[in-house]
């Protein structure tokens, strides 16, 4: 569905070429986190707590450190004291003192998992023994892991600092409340009650995991003068670099990280584990050291997508206008404050124009690892609630679902739940796509059902920096500081190389280090190709512009009498018009024309835009397991414009099969005492490939007129409608409205079968 | 000049949603504020969104027209 | 506890190498022999990113004690392409957008080939099935699926005689 004025006037924009690093992918010779080795290297490993809440008494490390191959034992006392500072994490924030003390605990062990010590041997096989003789005394405090119960008198409250920020007056003891937010407007109650048709209902989900293939792990050598390198993968080596910094008291720009090839994140590698712990190992060792996670550690210690407890009143007129919406709803922070209430305060029924709303989001502290980012933040959650009770209220008053979300979806101009005017979204066109494709109007088998929902995800631009430089040969290498996590550097050659006119294969894109490239934010908030996108436009422009003064120069005319034309630069006056010099003719003499070309684009990025989406889902329920079968799945949305259509498909397909592992299998499952019982892949049940169909991705194309190819993030929006999109399904198959993630055959049996 | 306090800030640091000050531009706008709750400064790059006449504003020196109506808004973190 | 000398074949060389009587072959492949192409994921053999030859037989190089492969053949992703050229199944992916990380890669390349050794014509749930101890979670499959499905017909083509 490529808008016809898009694609004609583009040369490379809208193309689907071989993306520079997929060779070395597909032969096993790109190096990711856990390929790396330094020289000297010892291999670490991480002690951590067995109890989800425990004051730390003691920690003897004297046995370890004894054991022959052992070089270096650390504990939280290792790293310096912080005064409180809120950074920038990823895109949400969090105080470096939290931070620090994920990293290694002081104090108290805060959840099963939390790393408490950390050894560094000459060995594997010796680092995993020495952690055996680190003794630590622990007294077991009570622990608790349920929303509700965090929040109820009496809970064992986890910090003794935080205080409820967003009420009025500040609390005066502390509590798990970590945050609220509220938004709204108008008068919601009034509107409820006069309302031709209400629903109501409370939906529970449980956290779950990013999921990522590759496991946390970084090398870091840590020299006496105080200079550093960390090699590892992230969503952001700026960020690595920063946060270390930050956690180690010591100057950013004593530490270079190199970026590997990184296995997914998905939000989850926004943060450090790792990186503080290896340095302070290595600096006590003076060798570089690595730290790895297994698998059940990426479980235990790093962090999942928040859990919730949602509850949800919408009114409707007799004809289907939203009159009002009432929305609440706890998120689990975990051991520390996370950011996720705001996002889904934000994210929860901005897409319809409603005249009376509420929305009130607070996060909940509570024994778990600490919340980190997963694609779209915050926002699966809560659109799950809001999308499965459109769906109820939709068959309430006997209206087409898709109708009863186009009679109320939001446009350009309409307000957000903040106030502020949606700008130029595509929430509309998604809902016409979708009720326009054959998907919606196909039959159905028996035990069959359709589900519709439709979602949204805010999108973000902000700083990134890009160095575009010209061979000797008129080939172009485009430097970003923003790590490739889904194709990236093939939409940035793209790009480049439709501003110059040029082959795709004569740009290469890399991924720089962080001596190499200035400062740029993460690869998270689907900002990079729309941010570092637009730095990337930006100083190609401006190295065809250097081309052309060169040319002017080397012909000895004004640099007027000069145009860029396919390719080349045309002189238009003189003794030499008609004549053309390439790149490679002005680059090869650039040495006696004033130097070598190149130029940085740094920029802030702005004018971003939300990516709205509309999912379709057909499920099978088998009446006698209660097992749903996917049978066919579209995903519809605004993509503004595909740079790379391939990996924009692949972005929608892979978003959409993430949301229906969250509604289907995944959830964080904890025993009694505190403990996760499914710290691995065969318990934590990840969609495989013949869980899926094929998920057809229909790409709308509603460009952002802020970006100079129209660039809109898509990366995280896909995650959002699949949970309410399968349940609606469900729903239809049916009857049964299914309210708490996961619908795994155990509970949708029993929603089959109430009697038992 | 209008500015208003969206949740959480308004109840976690200045108590009410709506204030009115003269700021040349969103550093300045940040100072005042600032000085009206002690502590404000401090979060504003990581928790902050300013939207100045509906459209979110990440350039802090931009000079702010009188008549200009800034919004104050928790930042959202993208994944 | 001294270790124990392994000499075995990978990708058609002759290999020596010690290790403990505990490491895994996927260890040995990385750590020792410098292949890091196999990845682990999990080291419980649920994700298949370590997915490996060995004597013919797909197989999870992290379930796998390396003394095991004792005068056996293994084969690894470094095997895979013939010097410079790609094995069909590795151009589709790049063709397909077959990967996003490309993590798992690896894995599914090796699980891919070797379900089209045995079967050039599979449909489109065999290939499904075939991979379902492969996990992905940038894709939802997809591309991964019509990738496969695009190097088998370009097999059967090539195996076809004009």
């Amino acid at each position: 569905m490529n808008a016809p004025e898009q694609m004609k006037q583009f040369r490379h924009i809208g193309t689907r070429p071989i993306r520079p690093d997929g060779v070395d992918k597909v032969t096993g010779k790109a190096l990711y986190s856990p390929d790396f080795k330094a020289p000297g290297m010892l291999w670490g490993a991480i002690l951590r707590s067995p109890h989800p809440h425990a004051r730390i008494l003691s920690i003897d490390t004297k046995k370890a450190e004894a054991l022959p191959g052992v070089k270096a034992v650390a504990t939280g006392k290792d790293l310096p004291t912080l005064e409180s500072l809120v950074m920038h994490v990823g895109e949400g924030a969090s105080d470096i003192v939290d931070i620090s003390h994920n990293c290694l605990a002081l104090g108290k062990a805060l959840y099963e998992g939390h790393a408490v010590a950390a050894v560094a041997a000459t060995s594997p096989e010796i680092a995993r023994e020495a952690l055996g003789l680190i003794a630590v005394e622990y007294e077991e405090l009570p622990f608790v892991l349920g929303l509700e119960e965090a929040l109820a008198e009496g809970a064992p409250v986890l910090h003794d600092t935080v205080f409820t920020k967003g009420v009025d007056p500040k609390p005066d003891k502390p509590s798990n409340a970590a945050m609220r937010v509220e938004m709204g407007k108008g008068d919601v109650e009034g509107a409820l009650a006069s309302a031709a048709a209400t629903v109501s209902g409370r939906y529970t989900l449980e956290p779950v995991h990013q999921g990522y293939i590759e496991p946390h792990a970084c090398v870091a050598s840590w020299n006496g003068d105080g200079q550093a390198q960390i090699w590892t993968s992230s969503q952001g080596h700026f960020a690595v670099r920063s946060l270390t910094a930050s956690v180690l008291a010591i100057p950013q720009a004593d530490i270079r990280v190199t970026p590997l090839e990184i296995g997914g994140g998905f939000g989850g590698k926004t943060t450090i584990y790792l990186e503080p712990v290896a340095m302070v190992l290595s600096k006590k060792s003076g060798r570089p050291v690595r730290l790895a996670m297994t698998r059940e550690e990426v479980f235990r210690a790093t962090g999942p997508a928040p859990g919730a407890v949602i509850d949800v009143r919408l009114g409707a007129d007799a004809d289907g206008a939203l009159v009002a919406a009432d929305v609440q709803f706890l998120y689990h922070s975990g051991a520390f404050t996370a950011n996720d209430a705001g996002a889904g305060v934000s994210s929860a029924i901005g897409h319809y124009r409603i005249a009376n709303t509420r929305v009130v989001g607070t996060e909940v502290l509570c024994n778990r690892p600490a919340a980190k980012a997963y694609r779209a933040p915050g926002a699966p959650q809560v659109n799950f609630a809001v999308e499965s009770a459109m769906d109820e209220l939709a068959g309430k008053l006997g209206i087409d679902p898709l109708d009863l979300r186009l009679k109320n979806a939001a446009a350009e101009g309409d307000p957000q739940t903040s106030g502020l005017p949606w700008g130029r979204i595509g929430y509309v066109e998604c809902l016409e796509a979708a009720k326009a494709h054959p998907h919606w109007s196909a039959p159905l088998g028996a035990h069959q059902g359709r589900g519709v929902a439709g979602g949204y995800w805010g999108n973000y631009g902000g700083p990134s920096t890009v160095n575009v430089s010209v061979a000797e040969d008129g080939t172009i290498t485009v430097a970003t500081g923003s790590p490739d996590i889904g194709g990236s550097r093939a939409s940035m050659a793209i790009m480049a190389a439709e501003v110059l006119d040029v082959p795709y294969e004569q740009v290469r894109a890399v991924v720089a280090d962080t001596a190499s490239i200035g400062v740029s934010m993460v690869t998270g908030g689907s900002r990079t190709t729309f941010a570092t996108g637009m730095a990337t436009v930006q100083a190609a422009e401006e190295v065809k512009r250097l081309l052309c003064e060169r040319a002017a120069r080397m012909w000895g005319v004004p640099a007027d009498q000069v145009e860029w034309r396919s390719g080349a630069v045309a002189c238009l006056a003189g003794e030499a018009q008609g004549q053309t010099l390439s790149a490679a003719a002005i680059a090869g003499r650039s040495f006696h024309s004033g130097g070598p070309i190149a130029a940085v684009a740094a920029l802030s990025a702005q004018g971003w835009l939300p990516g709205f989406g509309v999912h379709i889902c057909d499920t099978e329920v088998d009446p006698e397991t209660g097992h749903v079968r996917i049978v066919r799945y579209t995903a519809v949305q605004d993509v503004g414009t595909a740079i790379h259509p391939d990996y924009v498909e692949g972005q929608i397909q892979g978003g959409a099969a993430q949301g229906i592992g969250w509604a289907l299998n995944e959830a964080y499952i904890y025993g009694e005492n505190g403990k996760l019982d499914n710290a691995g892949f065969l318990d934590y049940r990840m969609p495989v490939a013949s869980d899926l169909p094929m998920i057809e991705a229909v790409m709308v194309e509603v460009p952002n007129p802020a970006h100079p190819y129209g660039v809109k993030g898509v990366g995280e929006v896909p995650i959002v409608p699949p949970l309410a999109a399968v349940a609606n399904a469900i729903h239809a198959a049916t009857g049964a409205r299914l309210k708490d993630l996961p619908m795994a055959p155990d509970r949708v049996y029993a929603a089959l079968h109430p009697q038992g | 000049m209008r500015i208003v306090v969206m949740a959480p800030f308004d109840k976690e640091f200045f108590g009410t949603g709506r204030l009115d000050l003269a700021p040349r531009n969103l550093f300045d706008l940040v100072g005042k504020l600032d000085a009206l709750a002690p502590g404000f400064a401090a979060i504003a790059q990581p928790r902050v969104h300013f939207a100045v006449d509906g459209v979110l504003e990440t350039d802090w020196t931009r000079p702010l027209a009188e008549a200009a109506e800034v919004i104050v808004l928790p930042r959202v973190g993208g994944g | 506890m001294s270790k124990i000398r392994v000499s075995t074949t990978v990708n058609g060389d002759h290999a020596e190498f010690l290790c403990e009587s505990t490491s895994s072959l996927l260890d040995v492949l990385r750590d020792t022999m410098g292949l890091t192409g196999s990845k682990e994921g999990c080291g419980s053999g649920d994700c298949g990113a370590c997915t490996i030859m060995l004597d013919g037989e797909m197989v999870c190089s992290c379930l796998v004690l390396a003394p095991e492969a004792e005068g056996r053949t293994v084969a690894t992703i470094e095997g895979v392409a013939e010097g410079s050229v790609l094995h069909p199944v590795q151009q589709k992916f790049l063709e397909h957008a077959a990967l996003q990380c490309g993590f798992c890669t690896p894995g599914f390349i090796v699980a891919a080939k070797a379900l089209l050794d045995r079967n050039p014509n599979p449909t489109e749930a065999e290939v499904r099935y075939w991979l379902a101890g492969n996990l992905c979670r940038c894709t939802g499959y997809d591309k991964i699926v019509r990738a496969v499905m695009a190097a088998a017909a370009d097999l059967r083509q090539e195996r076809t005689p004009a």
